[in-house]
């Protein structure tokens, strides 16, 4: 039977050690360039949402082919 | 500690806040983060995404609480996804990454302890590394990841428990 102690010996001989550290790069603009990112896909996704919403709307009869289609 | 002025700027969407707040507190949540995920590369890729939820959640942070407490949840989710999406895929290298054509015995060992710690449910990865690698105290672990002291010790409790049973399978003996 493994006791706590010797789990987690054996845990911490297994497993990657880390050094308490910071990052090597300076992070900062991924950061801004991750929340672009995001920007730009959530207004692509709500363009073709609206867009779908539109076109429903003034051809209603379109709804199988666009179902079809997207 | 941040100034009040600086946290009601951050909610209210002011970049250089927000800047400010990531010089300030990008090394302790990247500590937190690599004490979790092991690796270098994914705890670059968990910081970006943590601070990245935070600026996108600034509306939910009351500023008059701990801004490193928040982010450290933040992160600690964040890190959690990335071991979700790690055991899906390839998991972790061992300690010791040189490749021998045929593994020695202490090596051998080590993958097995390794696979079976990655053989855990994600949730109870995250606590048995923290509480039984890291020696994190109970109370710090349950306040990074928003859950009650007693759900950390049943997890960890849960975790040992199918540790055990799993290198006990593998034929591990300390």
């Amino acid at each position: 039977m493994i006791t706590d102690d010797q789990l987690s010996q054996l845990l911490k001989t297994a497993l990657p050690a880390v050094e308490e550290d910071r990052p090597t790069l300076d992070l900062w603009p991924a950061v801004v360039r991750r929340g672009e990112a995001r920007i730009e896909m959530s207004f692509a996704d709500w363009s073709l949402a609206a867009l779908v919403v539109i076109v429903l709307l003034m051809f209603p009869e379109w709804f199988w082919f666009l179902a079809y289609h997207l | 500690m941040p100034d009040g002025e600086l946290l009601e700027r951050f909610v209210q969407g002011d970049q250089t806040a927000f800047e400010s707040l990531f010089r300030q507190f990008e090394a302790d949540v990247y500590r937190w983060i690599l004490r979790i995920v092991r690796e270098r590369s994914a705890a670059d890729d968990v910081l970006v995404e943590a601070f990245w939820r935070a600026y996108r959640g600034r509306a939910r942070f009351d500023v008059s609480r701990s801004f490193g407490a928040w982010i450290r949840r933040i992160a600690s989710n964040a890190a959690l996804d990335h071991l979700r999406r790690a055991r899906q895929h390839a998991g972790w290298r061992v300690a010791d990454d040189r490749m021998p054509s045929a593994p020695a015995p202490d090596q051998a060992v080590k993958e097995s302890i390794a696979r079976a710690f990655r053989s855990l449910p994600p949730r109870l990865q995250i606590v048995a590394m923290l509480a039984l690698v890291e020696e994190q105290p109970y109370a710090e672990i349950a306040d990074a990841l928003d859950l009650p002291v007693g759900t950390i010790k049943s997890r960890v409790f849960r975790a040992t428990r199918l540790l055990r049973k799993e290198l006990a399978r593998l034929g591990v003996t300390p």
